[in-house]
């Protein structure tokens, strides 16, 4: 199994609240950093633009002084001042145009901080009614001014992050496939997708699936970790501790696939602390690996190919995690 | 005919994970939006919230002539119960919670409403082994029946929600709050069906009230609706038409029929006021198709429970 790298995200290190509660205070960048320095198999922090990212000098000397590496740049699109109907696929010229900025903007802080790799979730666009929206005209507009985005910089990759709802009704990239549409639409090299385990889940998906097939087109750029419940919540929960068969399943086809970026997180800690909550799942992943490792991936490969296969599979993956009976 | 509520809540600031939407607003404002959404009749008030200053309170309900259909107790508090208030470990914090429930009482018996509602969402549990079910269950049931026993006059109503905010709420569903309100055993201890909540947890709302109403515990009704997978306080009727309609039917058979309906709709871009007239129309548009269904009618086709006749024989009362 391949070693992959770990990284926190700024964003669920300060403030957090759902609809009903506040978890957690305020933090400064500098706060942040101090915390994610505690935190055992971290590597890297993810960033939030415009959040995080008002000073880059002192963000680039906040990664310098404490090593840490920036592994992407996640450009917030859904601002209700601006961005109340929509973003990249808004019917304003001006709020798409102020969505393809704040992207292009991200890429060049991307490239400046090393990462190379821009991340965003566009859950502005979306709706809540039947008969709310213009599908035809909306995707077109969607699709356009990503291309915008994309063409901007080589040099910088856009990873898109989909998300079946929240905070409307129906998000539309909310599926793997509607990524790959979007790549195929759009045809540059340097667009994909930033798989987030949790909405993958949420969307009904089995996530080493959709891993598979972005790898297949060369578009899984960027992984978020995490779990829910997989009734359509997006609980952001430390990963394994629902989806535990299906987190092995996703981390045995990353390997195969060969995905070489990061593992970042998106993990929301609620009463437990960040810097517990992303040790405990930095900590569940890399045993999950070492689970894997014993397993042995070459076996595995070997069963998963045979029709027919699961009483044997699970016959043999269970015999990994306890005696035979 | 039942009369229509708005929850004072969803008549300021609404908010989710990432976005707020409309202004905060006093308690003044809210009754003045709420008077300009014509059909309204009252209004469900929150508590604490809207107890600042209870004199003036009643001045505005003499001044709008709004009726109270319920107090929403607010078990989710800034600074406190942070895990949970009737299944906090602590037992100085479930004693709090009797008494805050006391006292909402005393209000809703006070302004005449009597009824008092609740929605234990910050009860329950993210993780698996994160709370102990049976000390949870047996901590609920000490408390509500503490605070039942202090005015069998009131009524108390368990708005059940599945999840949000945490992964699993421990009222979930119709049933599991039923059977709670049973394990307690106080007459004046039911349900508020909220229906995107039934909706949400995968129930036929109707069916729901039904079951409800067997047990003694159909106490209170809010109306909503949503696409089935998440809580999103939708116009009644926007995804489930027909439910409404089945609802409706049933409600009036069970006679809950001179009571009230409050709503929690979510006012996003559209301003409120306008939320609550379509609101208002688009329920009592829903009672107007129920009323087209021939009761006879109605009752022979279910004797025959044939869908090949009944769905068609709905589709033509449109």
């Amino acid at each position: 199994m391949r070693n992959w790298k770990f990284a926190v995200n700024s964003a669920f290190f300060g403030k957090r609240r759902d609809r009903f509660t506040e978890y957690q205070p305020d933090r400064t960048l500098g706060e942040k950093f101090k915390l994610a320095k505690q935190i055992k198999g971290i590597d890297g922090i993810e960033m939030k633009y415009p959040l995080d990212l008002k000073d880059i000098a002192s963000a680039k000397r906040l990664l310098e002084e404490s090593g840490l590496a920036c592994p992407a740049v996640n450009v917030d699109i859904k601002d209700a001042a601006f961005f109340r109907y929509g973003a990249l696929s808004a019917r304003s010229k001006e709020a798409r145009d102020r969505a393809i900025s704040l992207l292009r903007e991200g890429m060049d802080i991307a490239a400046e901080l090393k990462a190379g790799l821009v991340t965003t979730c566009p859950l502005a666009d979306g709706y809540d009614y039947p008969f709310q929206t213009d599908y035809p005209s909306l995707w077109e507009r969607f699709i356009e001014s990503i291309k915008e985005v994309v063409s901007y910089r080589k040099d910088v990759k856009l990873s898109l992050e989909f998300q079946p709802h929240e905070p409307h009704a129906k998000i539309i990239l909310s599926n793997v496939g509607k990524v790959l549409h979007v790549c195929a639409e759009v045809g540059l090299p340097n667009l994909g997708a930033n798989l987030d385990i949790g909405h993958s889940f949420a969307a009904g998906e089995s996530p080493a699936e959709s891993a598979a097939l972005l790898a297949s087109k060369n578009r899984l750029f960027y992984i978020h970790t995490n779990d829910n419940t997989g009734e359509g919540g997006d609980w952001d929960m430390i990963s394994g501790t629902v989806h535990f068969w299906h987190w092995l399943e996703l981390l045995y086809t990353l390997d195969r696939v060969g995905y070489e970026g990061w593992f970042g997180g998106d993990i929301t800690s609620k009463h437990i602390g960040p810097v517990e909550a992303y040790d405990t799942n930095t900590r569940m992943i890399q045993r999950m690996v070492k689970l894997l490792n014993r397993m042995g991936t070459n076996k595995i490969a070997e069963l998963v190919k045979k029709d027919g296969n699961t009483a044997e599979m699970f016959d043999y993956l269970s015999q990994c995690l306890v005696e035979k009976l | 005919m039942n009369k229509l509520a708005i929850i004072t809540a969803f008549l300021g600031a609404v908010k989710n994970r990432y976005m707020v939407y409309q202004e905060d607003r006093s308690l003044e404002e809210k009754f003045l939006m709420a008077s300009k959404v014509e059909g309204i009749d009252g209004l469900e008030l929150c508590y604490p919230a809207d107890f600042d200053d209870p004199k003036k309170l009643k001045e505005l309900l003499k001044k709008y002539n709004f009726g109270v259909s319920a107090i929403n107790f607010r078990s989710r508090r800034t600074g406190k119960w942070w895990r949970g208030s009737f299944t906090s470990e602590s037992m100085s914090e479930r004693q709090d919670f009797i008494d805050e429930v006391k006292k909402t009482m005393d209000a809703a018996g006070e302004l005449g409403c009597n009824r008092i509602t609740t929605c234990p969402l910050n009860d329950g549990s993210d993780y698996l082994f994160e709370m102990d079910y049976i000390k949870a269950y047996d901590d609920a049931a000490e408390t509500f029946s503490a605070a039942c026993a202090h005015n069998r006059q009131v009524r108390v109503c368990i708005e059940y929600k599945e999840s949000d905010p945490r992964a699993r709420c421990l009222f979930g569903n119709a049933g599991e709050t039923a059977s709670f309100c049973q394990l307690v055993g106080a007459d004046n201890l039911g349900v508020t069906l909220d229906i995107g909540h039934a909706i949400y947890t995968g129930e036929r709302p109707a069916q729901s009230a039904v079951s409800l109403a067997k047990a003694k515990r159909l106490f209170y009704v809010h109306l909503n609706d949503n696409d089935g997978r998440w809580d999103w306080d939708m116009l009644p009727g926007a995804y489930h038409m027909w439910e409404f309609i089945e609802l409706f039917y049933y409600l009036r058979q069970l006679g809950y029929n001179d009571d009230w309906y409050a709503f929690d709709v979510f006012p996003k871009e559209t301003d409120t006021v306008n939320t609550f007239k379509s609101v208002v129309m688009l329920t009592r548009k829903l009672e107007d198709l129920t009323d087209r269904i021939d009761r006879k009618e109605m009752e022979s086709l279910l004797e025959k429970r044939n869908p090949t006749k009944t769905i068609p024989y709905l589709y033509s009362l449109l």
